[in-house]
């Protein structure tokens, strides 16, 4: 019984007793969920349980149907989604109930916190007069008791200046408060299921830990049932007690978190296992390892920076973008960029590729100097030195066909005869993985993957010494972004590559890079070998990011290094 | 109040003098190099009777013996002045014959926005609230049935009903309380399509935004989530529409006017065309060029002051990283 409720997919595991999936009295209760929108089912035959002040995470990749489940269990779902078998919330069908009966229970017993905060409270409207809707979910009936309750719960959740918040509108704040004040007001009238659909997806890598931690404080606190939404499964781990992995609608395995972790069952969970870079920072030694002996070879420095200060004028202030700026790359090896948004990583990277002068200090790439050369030697600049961009679904134009998109670099610099050219593209696409018969389609027919793998070939077919990779993986999913990355390291040992790496996912640079410069305000904190910043970080930024990467509950924490962070951060 | 709304605004004043002007220079232009003489044909055309001496002084009086850029010197100057000359025809001040029916129009074209606004309004709340099985279809059908229809041809099927038909208001007396009610309608009606039409899909579009799930997600009602909601960010873009298509507003209520036989600048516009009557039809385009000009101002001014998220930014360049790769053709096949 139980095993066929918890898992729907074949084989059916018959010891499974999952005491977290099935439960005598849960608080919500999912059974043979089916969702469709029009003729497409998407989500098949879902069940699970979570009990009162339980934590479930429902995770799987972009498009496997969390969301739609999320809005089912919210009643949210579009006109023209139907949805078949039962959603039992405190013993009545959220399905089967009239709009005029679940309306009651809309916020009061099951809130919500969205995805992207930035859009999910009414730009055009106070954040009070918000959170005034919410606080009339409450017993409070006065007014002035209302905005009270409202600014302490501001103050609960976080937030330094509640009566600040309060009187100000949605852009007039940053992501990582917006989404304090969306959990503010869904815990605010005391909620017995809190439903957090990627609840941290759209914020910078330390606030999304802030805010997790916010969320398990909360849910511990007020003894909240927590359904946690998200793609990363390290999170998952860390953040809940137990887990159903979806894939394309259906459930692929179920059980507690710790269960799930230490033996994951089915096949799917193992890859998505083997994929997260928090869980694996071992992943590609083999690929990257000989990179570390190029390292003590001086002379070979690829990509030396030296001083470089830039600044920005902005509404009359001088605002120093990159301040004093000095670093060196090994050739053949991955030098990584880390830092909040903001700190200066994308103004490096403009600067290293001549779209800005620097006011000061010098760069230089292969022995060229990239400060204020002239337009033929920038030419030859660009030709050593390629950029791949973070978002391959909005750098890719739609109209070209993939084989163009690869070969325009060498039309513009009108390298080679047709036929080498077309060669080179040949060459560069298979490089990529990539099989020939994509060379005639357009970017919307490729995948998220084979876009970016696109895009690598188009920065590789003019035979660069460097690639600068702009946070190049973080539009993707988990598997997607192993296989890319994957690919990018499998290049570098076969062409001696040089990359400068900028990312904000500090798992996936402990992955990866052989250097590490850590970035604040401009400038660098810090940097290293990667073993030196992941192993003896020194600085209290370094140490804060690297608590950003997630460890997992009820497992031995895999890096030893953040579990010394974690101790370090209680100390301090 | 900021300074920089204040700069905002004193720019955007700067510009609608500007375009006034420039606007009030064409049709001067133009009107003179229309074809016709309107000496020959308005003077000394025998049916008005002018002496050769009366012609004389009138023609010394609109100072049509100079150069025509010193005429334009003079009546522009007039203008900015308040002064709008003498109408050719009957020799009395063109403020004068204007004033007498601009109110008339005014209060006609103010109706009809009016009646505009409530219509597109009530159908707009209609299909946000009304169910799919009651009829909402029908609702999300209006604008595009209305927008095509000419509003004269509603205004003759609204006389043909309630005038003669039903006997609702007397045809021979059309500044009256039911006639001027039908002829607001009469313009209304397409006008609100328009209005409609963006406001439904500006609904639609915030009905959809993460916020309004999020609100229902805390138990709002549709009417509230309407009222409280979606009304506002929905409806500050048809301010601007509004602002766009005030001359077409103007434009119907001359053509409704003829319809329903009301006097009014549309009756005005009539005779002096007839008669090449130059300076009236001169002050009425550049009136409207004014109305239209002063309105979009006016939109303009307010709508930083109803949008919060609206922020002046004054004399900041803009960097936009993707533009300057494409310029410097780092990136031609990548789309910024
Ligand atoms: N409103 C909708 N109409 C039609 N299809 C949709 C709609 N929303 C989501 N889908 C489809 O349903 C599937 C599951 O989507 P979703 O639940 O958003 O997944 P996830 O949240 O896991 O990324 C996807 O194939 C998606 O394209
Ligand atoms: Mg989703």
């Amino acid at each position: 019984m139980a095993s066929q409720i918890a898992l729907n997919t074949a084989p059916p595991r018959t010891d499974f007793k999952g005491p977290a999936l099935v439960q005598a009295r849960p608080l919500l209760k999912v059974r043979n969920l089916s969702i469709s929108y029009g003729r497409q089912q998407v989500v098949h035959d879902v069940g699970f349980d979570i009990g009162h002040g339980e934590s479930l995470a429902l995770i799987g990749e972009s498009g496997s149907g969390k969301s739609t489940i999320a809005k089912a269990v919210l009643r949210l779902l579009p006109n023209g989604a139907t949805a078949s078998g039962q959603v039992v919330f405190d013993e009545q069908d959220i399905l089967s109930l009239s709009e005029r009966r679940f309306r009651p229970l809309r916020g009061r017993d099951i809130g919500f916190v969205p995805q992207d905060p930035g859009n999910a409270l009414n730009p055009v409207r106070t954040i009070g007069s918000q959170a005034l809707e919410a606080a009339a979910l409450t017993d409070e009936r006065h007014p002035a008791a209302r905005k009270a309750l409202i600014l302490e719960t501001f103050a609960k959740v976080g937030l330094d200046n509640p009566q600040r918040v309060y009187e100000s509108y949605p852009h007039q704040l940053s992501g990582g408060m917006l989404q304090r004040v969306l959990i503010a007001l869904a815990i605010l009238p005391r909620p017995s299921l809190l439903v957090a659909d990627e609840p941290t997806s759209a914020l910078d890598v330390t606030i999304q830990k802030r805010i997790l931690e916010l969320l398990s404080r909360l849910q511990e606190e007020l003894d909240i049932s927590l359904l946690l939404i998200t793609h990363d499964l390290a999170i998952a781990g860390e953040r809940a007690g137990s887990l159903v992995v979806l894939k394309g609608g259906v459930v692929q395995e179920a059980g507690r978190t710790s269960a799930v972790f230490s033996s994951p069952t089915s096949p799917y969970a193992r890859k998505l296992h083997a994929d997260v870079p928090a869980l694996n920072p071992d992943r590609y030694a083999k690929l990257r390892d000989p990179g570390f002996a190029r390292l003590a070879d001086d002379r070979q420095a690829k990509i030396s920076v030296e001083g470089v200060t830039k600044r920005f004028s902005v509404d009359g202030k001088v605002l120093t973008a990159v301040d004093d700026l000095s670093f060196s790359v090994a050739a053949g090896t991955t030098h990584a960029l880390v830092g909040e948004s903001g700190s200066g990583k994308t103004t490096t990277i403009r600067l290293l590729l001549a779209l800005e002068e620097p006011e000061s200090g010098s760069i230089r790439v292969s022995h060229d100097t990239v400060t204020s050369p002239g337009v033929s030697s920038l030419r030859s600049v660009w030709r050593h030195l390629q950029l791949v961009y973070q978002n391959p679904f909005t750098s890719l134009d739609p109209s070209w066909k993939v084989e163009q998109l690869i070969r325009e670099p060498l039309d513009r610099f009108r390298i080679g005869s047709a036929a080498e050219r077309s060669a080179a593209v040949q060459e560069a696409l298979a490089n990529v993985g990539l099989s020939a018969d994509l060379l005639q389609r357009k970017p919307s027919a490729l995948s998220g993957g084979q876009r970016q793998r696109v895009a690598i070939a188009r920065a590789l077919v003019l035979k660069p010494d460097v690639i600068v990779l702009d946070e190049p993986t973080s539009a993707l999913d988990v598997s997607v972004q192993a296989d890319i990355v994957e690919v990018l390291l499998s290049l570098q040992a076969k062409l001696g590559l040089t990359y400068v790496f900028v990312s904000h996912d500090l798992a996936l640079v402990r992955q990866l890079a052989h250097t590490v410069s850590v970035m604040q305000r401009g400038r660098i904190v810090e940097h290293g070998t990667v073993h030196e910043i992941f192993g003896k970080p020194k600085h209290d930024y370094t140490l804060s990011l690297l608590s950003s990467i997630p460890s997992v509950r009820g497992e031995k924490v895999s890096a030893p290094a953040v579990r010394r962070v974690a101790q370090k951060e209680l100390a301090l | 109040m900021s300074n920089a709304y204040l700069t905002y605004a004193g720019k955007r004043l700067g510009q609608a003098v500007i375009v006034i002007l420039l606007a009030y220079i064409f049709t001067f232009v133009v009107v003179s190099i229309l074809p016709g003489d309107p000496i020959t044909s308005v003077l000394r055309n025998p049916q008005n009777g002018f002496s050769e001496q009366e012609i004389a002084e009138i023609i010394a009086a609109q100072g049509l013996d100079q150069p025509v850029l010193v005429q334009l010197w003079h009546s522009l100057s007039a203008f900015l002045t308040g002064d709008l000359g003498m109408s050719m025809r009957s020799n009395r001040p063109v403020a004068t014959l204007i004033a007498e029916v601009l109110s008339s129009t005014l209060i006609l074209a103010s109706s009809g926005l009016a009646v505009a606004l409530f219509l597109a309004f009530t159908v707009a709340y209609g299909t946000q609230v009304v169910p799919k099985k009651y009829g909402q279809g029908l609702l999300r059908a209006f604008p595009s049935l209305f927008l095509s229809t000419p509003n004269f041809v509603i205004g003759l099927f609204l006389i043909h009903l309630f005038g003669f038909q039903l006997r609702l208001f007397r045809v021979i007396e059309p500044d009256g309380f039911w006639a001027t009610f039908f002829a607001a309608i009469t313009i209304g009606i397409p006008f609100s399509a328009q209005i409609a039409e963006v406001l439904i899909a500006n609904l639609d579009h915030e009905a959809e935004q993460d916020y309004a799930a999020v609100a229902r997600s805390r138990g709002i009602a549709p009417r509230r989530l309407f009222a409280t909601h979606l009304l506002k960010p929905a409806a500050l873009p048809v301010v601007t529409v509004i602002a766009l298509t005030v001359g077409e507003l103007l434009g119907n209520s001359l053509i409704t006017e003829t319809v329903f036989g009301r006097t009014g600048i549309g009756s005005l516009v009539q005779r002096s065309v007839s008669t090449q009557d130059l300076p009236v039809l001169q002050a009425i385009v550049s009136l409207g060029a004014v109305i239209f000009v002063l309105v979009n101002l006016i939109a303009d001014l307010l709508y930083p002051l109803l949008d919060p998220r609206v922020k002046i930014v004054v004399g900041r360049k803009r960097r936009h990283a993707a533009a300057d790769d494409a310029a410097l053709g780092l990136e031609a096949g990548a789309k910024p």
